[in-house]
């Protein structure tokens, strides 16, 4: 389960523990009012205190300290009121950042920490093939040529009647792929080779000349896997797409409901 | 703007505070392959077959500096950036990698780890009452004022950490401990489950950040374990510690684990001397036993990065028409421009002469501190891992393509005069010669020094040594021949009286610029106990039409079109590759051989910005806005047998 760092800061523990309390304390009763001028301080908020204190200094308090967390709880407490009273909540750049910030790690938490089932994952995996398509295996030989024309003319040596085993030219380049991945055959022959490249049947005869950052190449395509791309192997990845598209839907899907409730009006 | 609250919406927001609150299902069960170094997980090729690109030196919103200089991406955010999906930067707008990454090492300053990002989301009056001090409340009402505020409050907390007056708040070790320890259990879980055998790599790793007064003696820690290991260490913190500390930790953690770990030194150019010393960091002549923990625990060295390369100095390098890239404003003074670089510290600052100190400490001490290898990095402070020049992300956040006059604002962490946003190169990437894509293979081609640097383009790059390679060797298998009959970059060859032979191969990146040369560069000691370095054009495009001059090579020519940011490939040559035997061999030599690879001219990112955001360089930006991008090899060396001079 993933948490930043100040949500393991004994303030914010003792702030959440301190929210918790305060809709406990309040639910069912009458709402706490903000123009209230009685701040009670009774048994359980000074446990409460008592905790946080001992949170930070790995003791419990002394009388004297806790009647100080008092204080400085009373203080906070009144200057936050008169904060409140004075509307300083609603103008302050910083507090509404904070508080928006919140509502989206609300939000997403739940997702960061769930665990999706297969049925989920598959459907993911089904809905966006085409991320996973860099991942379909082809197998196939090439020849190399600097020159289009050249190029061809090394195809006619292999279709024509005189076949010709080994023209092209000696590069750095493998001449052979087998069962290779997508992503590795653009990883070495570059992007345009290809995308020149799925365009090839795989029947085994040669084709093209297609270019390439190099220059120009007949290819013979041996083998493609025609089936989509393997769940299995692709999981550990489906699942972090997974995870962090539904963080980002489950954002979404909260702000929408919460903006459902809005009227907004926009000059024009 | 009117709105209504309704009831509606207040029972969904209190639901959503329900689903948060809800308890927590555990970690999803990965596949052990992911967890561990990546052993016996996949097939792997017979001999190292293809370059894995990476990026060693990523920070993300857990770095002190990167947060405050405004970065929201986090480490899963930089994973998925660099395996090849869309995130949003942070300052908005969506970012692809056209080509993906083969391994990252997110490495964050173990310094303040979290700390800025701690502080930032820590309530106005717990910073005024609780931490307690005047400039710790100012950089955070300076963080919080905004993007600008956050970027000088950062500056100044830079030149804190390197004038050692950080306040206590960031440097006491026990809030440090506990920040710590929560970042790395959650990021190293997180590595794991972006650690893919085969497809992509996610190390572990810190970036130590030792800086005695301002002078750069930074190292990334990059780990070759999964999480069953790497968990039973954290980072340690580098300010106030000597690079000896690091190695006893690093040594204590392969002892207590039986894992393995290494130390990657960079930006030399900004030590003022102090990275490449030839004696112990007290002063005290280096001795044996300091020179062999170094050689073992920094095999590789990364030379180029966003700010600015250290492969050689003019100063140093003065018949060396291509040295001198990526040395502008760099060469001024320390990290934070707290004191300036004068020209005696210059050998202690680039690589190519630390080459030169290592056989010299050698000959005298038995063994060679600095024989590493040479990697490239991007240093970015963006969680966005970019080294090409036209998609340059910025050095960190306050300099991302949305601020569209970044190319020619001034770029100083700290106040003084000396260094603009062109001067950032667009950073660089590592390559590793790997049997296959896992922690364990990757991590011991960098123990080997089969790695080199590249400047961001991906240029195929292959040396090997031996001393009976010809031209013949070319039309078989010279893979296996060089693998074989002799040693890869990165390895050692032993004297035996006749000059080696190199077999020297480079493919131009298949999507990228066409290819100028290749050189090589030697360093020896000569009889009397001098340095010497030469750098030799092997081979190159047009050979017959470009001849050697008095003043040097034919130059390629230059295609860059400066009003619309482009070039062609009618110049060059896609793969040079030649066998090249050194001419001026002498018996009993020490020496050193590494491959320079340059890519005929192409715009840099300060054109493409130009010419996107439609504003005019000016002055030395505009001189300076078309490079020729490069490549350096680890070397090769050549050794004397024990007992021999």
């Amino acid at each position: 389960m993933t948490l930043p760092g100040w949500a393991r800061e004994p303030l914010v523990h003792f702030l959440a523990l301190g929210a918790v309390l305060y809709v406990a304390l309040t639910w069912g009763g009458t709402p706490v009012d903000p123009s209230s001028r009685v701040i009670s301080v009774d048994g359980a908020r000074q446990a409460q205190l008592a905790l946080a204190f001992e949170q930070v200094m790995g003791r419990a308090p002394t009388d004297a300290e806790l009647d100080a967390r008092i204080e400085r709880y009373v203080r906070e407490e009144v200057l936050y009121r008169e904060a409140l009273r004075l509307g300083l909540d609603a103008d302050d750049a910083v507090v509404r950042q904070r508080m928006v910030a919140k509502m989206d790690m609300t939000a997403s938490a739940a997702a960061e920490i769930a665990e999706p089932d297969e049925a989920t994952l598959r459907a993911f995996f089904k809905a966006n093939q085409a991320r996973y398509a860099g991942t379909r295996a082809v197998s196939f030989e090439h020849q190399f040529y600097p020159g289009k024309a050249e190029a061809q003319g090394g195809l006619a040596g292999k279709t024509g009647p005189d076949f010709i085993s080994d023209a092209g030219y000696r590069t750095g380049l493998p001449l052979e792929m087998n069962d290779a991945p997508l992503r590795e055959v653009e990883a070495r022959f570059g992007r345009q080779f290809a995308q020149g490249l799925a365009g090839i049947p795989a029947d085994g005869k040669w084709h093209g000349p297609i270019p390439s950052g190099f220059g120009w190449h007949i290819v013979r395509v041996t083998a493609r896997a025609s089936s989509e791309p393997d769940f299995a192997a692709l999981r550990p990845r489906i699942a972090n797409d997974w995870r962090s598209a539904e963080i980002a839907a489950r954002e979404e899907r909260a702000y929408a409901i919460l903006r459902s409730a809005y009227r907004v009006d926009i000059d024009k | 703007m009117r709105k209504t609250w309704t009831i509606g919406a207040g029972l969904a927001a209190a639901s959503l505070m329900a689903l948060a609150m809800a308890g927590c299902s555990g970690d999803a069960a990965l596949d052990p392959a992911q967890t561990g170094n990546g052993e016996n997980t996949i097939k792997l090729a017979e001999f190292p077959d293809r370059p894995y690109w990476g990026d060693t030196h990523l920070h993300t919103d857990n770095s002190i500096d990167a947060f405050g200089f405004g970065v929201r991406l986090g480490p899963e955010e930089a994973l998925r950036f660099a395996r090849g999906e869309e995130v949003t930067a942070t300052t908005g707008g969506k970012a692809q990698l056209d080509r993906p990454l083969d391994f990252l090492v997110i490495a964050d300053h173990s310094d303040g780890l979290g700390a800025t990002r701690r502080l930032y989301d820590a309530p106005r009056w717990y910073v005024k009452w609780v931490i307690g001090d005047e400039t710790v409340l100012r950089w955070y009402d300076l963080m919080h004022e905004g993007p600008e505020g956050s970027q000088r409050a950062i500056a100044e907390l830079i030149t804190a950490a390197a004038n050692g007056t950080l306040p206590e708040a960031f440097s006491d070790p026990e809030r440090a401990r506990e920040g710590t320890e929560d970042i790395w259990n959650t990021q190293i879980g997180l590595l794991d489950r972006y650690n893919e055998p085969g497809v992509f790599t996610a190390f572990a790793g810190f970036e130590w950040t030792l800086m005695p007064d301002g002078n750069n003696l930074h190292r990334v820690v990059m780990f070759r374990d999964g999480s069953e290991r790497t968990r039973q260490t954290m980072p340690i913190q580098g300010i106030d510690m000597t690079v000896e500390q690091l190695w006893d930790y690093m040594a204590a953690y392969e002892q207590k684990t039986g894992g393995k770990v290494l130390a990657i030194p960079h930006n030399s150019n900004l030590s003022n001397g102090l990275m490449f010393e030839t004696t112990m960091a007290d002063g005290s002549p280096m001795t044996a036993e300091y020179a062999a923990r170094r050689a073992a625990a920094e095999p590789v060295v990364e030379v180029t990065q966003i700010k600015g390369d250290s492969e050689t100095h003019p100063f140093l390098s003065p018949n060396d028409e291509m040295a001198g890239f990526g040395v502008k404003g760099w060469e001024l003074g320390n990290l934070p421009l707290t004191a300036t670089s004068t020209p005696d510290m210059y050998a202690g600052n680039y690589a190519r002469s630390a080459l030169l100190r290592g056989l010299s400490l050698e000959a005298r001490l038995g063994v060679n501190p600095y024989a590493f290898g040479m990697i490239g990095s991007t240093d970015s402070h963006t969680g966005l891992a970019t080294a090409d020049e036209d998609n340059f992300f910025g050095k960190h956040t306050g300099n991302e393509p949305a601020y569209k006059d970044r190319a020619m604002q001034p770029q100083n962490l700290g106040t003084r005069q000396g260094r603009f946003g062109w001067h950032y190169l667009a950073g660089g990437y590592a390559a590793a010669w790997a049997r296959g894509n896992t922690r364990a293979e990757i991590f011991d081609a960098f123990k080997r020094r089969e790695v080199y640097a590249t400047t961001g383009p991906r240029m195929t790059v292959r040396i090997f040594g031996g001393f009976d390679f010809s031209d013949k060797d070319w039309s078989g298998d010279w893979v296996r021949a060089g693998y074989t009959r002799g040693v890869p970059m990165g390895g050692e060859l032993t004297d035996k009286g006749s000059a080696p032979t190199f077999l020297i191969s480079a493919l131009k990146d298949p999507d990228g610029a066409n290819l100028d040369r290749v050189q090589v560069v030697k360093g020896w000691v000569d009889a009397s106990g001098t340095a010497q370095e030469r750098v030799y054009d092997v081979v190159w495009s047009d050979m017959d039409k470009r001849p050697r001059t008095a003043k040097g090579l034919t130059p390629v020519g230059d295609t860059v079109d400066r009003k619309t940011a482009t070039y062609t490939n009618t110049i060059g040559a896609g793969e040079l590759r030649t066998t090249w035997t050194d001419p001026d061999y002498a018996k009993g030599q020490r020496a050193f051989y590494y491959v320079r690879v340059l890519e005929i001219p192409t715009p840099r990112w300060t054109l493409f910005d130009a010419v996107r955001f439609g504003f005019e360089l000016s002055g030395d930006a505009l001189k300076d806005a078309v490079a020729q991008e490069r490549a350096y090899t680890s070397p090769i060396w050549l050794r004397q047998l024990k007992g021999t001079t």
